[in-house]
C-alpha cells in the first residue's frame, strides 16, 4: 500500500471497517511512513474528541411521557392475530389493485382495500408473482386477468417493485402491485368502472394542479382520486407528500399511455 | 418471531428491544434540530411510528438502526412540512459550506498537531456541528457520537457504503475546519498556525 492507497483507506482504516487484508496492509504502511501513521493518529485523536463529548440523556418526564403514549397505543390497536404474523421481509408494498365494475360503495371499499393491504404485507408471500421487472408485471396481469395495468416506475423514490397479485377485494376481483420501501409500507388501490368518484371520502387536497382526497384509517394514510370511470387510492404508513407524489406519477403515466 | 400473547407482552417487548435506544435517539434529535421542543416532538413521533409498526420489526436485526431510520424520515417530513430547504445531495451541500472549492481533503496534511484539540470548549462540538449541511452533520452525529457502523448507516440513510464514506470524511473534515476556526477566535492558536 502507498500513501495514496493509505489515504483512501484512512477513514475505514481508523473506523474499523476495513477487512482484515486491507487492515494489515495499512497497518504495515504505517509502520513504515511517519507521514501517513501522523494522519492516523489524528484521525484517532479527533474521534476520541467526539467521543468524550457529553452524552445526554431525555429528561426522565420525557421518558414517562413517551412510555405511557406508547401504553395507552397499546390499548388502542387491540391487537389482532396478523399483527403477531412473522414480520415480513418485504419492508413496504405498494399495492394496485383494479376491482372490476360492480356494485360499488365508495367509503366501505377503501376501508376493506386498506384492510387487504395490511393482511397481504403480513403474510410470507404478499407478492402471487415476483418480479422486479415492470413489463413482466404488465404481461402478467394481462395473460392471467385480461387486465392493463399501470405498473409506475417509483425507483427514483427509493421504491423498488416486488410483484403482484390478483385477489378479491370486497366482492370485486382486484389486481395488486407490490413495491417496497425501507420499513414503511404503501398501498395504491385502482377500481374501474366505478362511476362513484364524487362519493370517496377524505379531505380535498390540490397537488400539482390535480385534486385528491385525504384520509386516515386505522393509522395508514389513504390518498384517493376519481378519474374517468376509476378510481384511484393510496394506502401507507408514508407521508402524504411521498403518497401524493406517487400518486402524480401513475397518474402522469396513465395520461402518457392514454395519449400513446 | 414475536408471538405476542397480550398487550402486556408487546409493550413490555418494546420497552425492552426499542426503548433502551431512546436516550440516543433524543440526543440525536437534539442536535439535528438544535431545539428541544423539536426534538421531542420528533422522538415521540418517531417512538410512536415504530411503536405501531413493532409486529413489523425483525428480531433479531438492527432495533437502533431501524429506530435511526424512521427518525430521519419523521425529522425530513417535518422540514418539508415546514417549507424549510435541506440539501439532501452531497455536492450541493458541499459547495453550499465551502465556497473555496476545497471540496477534497487536502487539508488532511495541514496543522498535524491539531493543537485546537486540547482546546475544544464545552458546546464547541454541538456548535460546530449545527453549522455543517445535513448530509454531513448526520453522517458524524451516527458514526461518531452514536457510534453506528457503516452498515447501519448505510440502511439509515438510505445510500450505499461508499457514500456514507465519502459523506463522513468530508462531514469530518468540515467539522474540524469550524473547531479549528472557533480556537482561533477564543484565541487559543494564531493565525499564522
Amino acid at each position: 500500500m502507498n500513501c495514496q492507497e493509505f489515504e483512501g483507506h484512512l477513514h475505514p482504516y481508523v473506523d474499523g471497517e476495513l477487512g482484515v487484508d486491507a487492515a494489515f496492509a495499512a497497518h504495515v504502511h504505517t509502520v513504515d511512513c511517519p507521514g501517513c501513521r501522523s494522519l492516523a493518529e489524528r484521525e484517532r485523536r479527533f474521534r476520541q474528541l467526539l467521543r468524550r463529548q457529553p452524552r445526554e440523556s431525555a429528561p426522565p418526564e420525557f421518558r414517562a411521557r413517551i412510555l405511557a403514549l406508547c401504553r395507552r397505543e397499546g390499548r388502542r390497536s387491540l391487537i389482532r392475530p396478523w399483527l403477531a404474523a412473522p414480520a415480513l421481509a418485504v419492508a413496504a408494498a405498494l399495492v394496485v389493485a383494479l376491482a372490476l365494475p360492480g356494485l360499488l360503495r365508495t367509503e366501505p371499499l377503501v376501508t376493506d382495500l386498506v384492510d387487504k393491504h395490511i393482511t397481504f404485507s403480513q403474510i410470507e408471500g404478499p407478492a402471487e408473482f415476483l418480479s422486479a421487472d415492470r413489463e413482466d408485471v404488465k404481461q402478467w396481469f394481462l395473460r392471467r386477468a385480461g387486465l392493463r395495468v399501470t405498473v409506475p416506475d417509483y425507483s427514483r423514490n427509493g421504491i423498488r417493485l416486488v410483484g403482484a397479485r390478483l385477489a378479491e377485494a370486497g366482492e370485486r376481483r382486484a389486481a395488486y402491485v407490490l413495491y417496497e420501501k425501507g420499513h414503511v409500507l404503501m398501498s395504491v388501490f385502482m377500481v374501474s368502472g366505478s362511476g362513484r368518484g364524487a362519493g370517496l371520502p377524505g379531505k380535498p387536497t390540490s397537488y400539482r394542479g390535480s385534486e385528491y382526497l385525504l384520509q386516515e384509517r386505522k393509522g395508514y394514510r389513504t390518498v384517493s382520486w376519481a378519474e374517468g370511470q376509476a378510481v384511484f387510492s393510496l394506502v401507507s404508513m408514508l407521508d402524504y407528500e411521498e403518497l401524493l407524489e406517487c400518486a402524480d406519477k401513475l397518474r402522469a403515466e396513465r395520461a402518457s399511455q392514454i395519449k400513446l | 418471531m414475536f408471538g405476542w400473547r397480550n398487550e402486556r407482552d408487546r409493550n413490555r417487548e418494546f420497552e425492552e428491544v426499542a426503548l433502551v435506544h431512546l436516550d440516543a435517539l433524543y440526543r440525536s434529535a437534539l442536535r439535528l434540530t438544535h431545539n428541544r421542543a423539536e426534538a421531542e416532538d420528533v422522538v415521540q413521533e418517531t417512538c410512536l411510528r415504530a411503536f405501531r409498526n413493532f409486529h413489523r420489526f425483525n428480531p433479531g436485526t438492527n432495533c437502533r438502526a431501524w429506530l435511526f431510520t424512521i427518525m430521519r424520515n419523521a425529522f425530513l417530513n417535518r422540514i418539508r412540512h415546514s417549507g424549510r430547504e435541506v440539501a439532501l445531495e452531497d455536492d450541493g451541500a458541499l459547495r453550499a459550506a465551502l465556497p473555496e472549492s476545497l471540496a477534497e481533503s487536502t487539508l488532511a496534511r495541514e496543522n498535524p498537531e491539531e493543537q485546537f484539540f486540547q482546546t475544544v470548549l464545552h458546546g464547541d462540538v454541538d456548535r460546530a456541528l449545527k453549522s455543517l449541511p445535513l448530509v454531513f452533520k448526520e453522517a458524524v452525529i451516527l458514526a461518531d457520537l452514536e457510534g453506528l457502523t457503516y452498515k447501519e448507516m448505510g440502511e439509515v440513510l438510505g445510500c450505499p457504503i461508499g457514500t456514507v464514506m465519502s459523506r463522513l470524511s468530508r462531514g469530518r473534515e468540515l467539522l474540524r475546519r469550524v473547531l479549528s476556526r472557533f480556537a482561533r477566535e477564543h484565541g487559543y492558536i494564531k493565525d499564522s498556525q
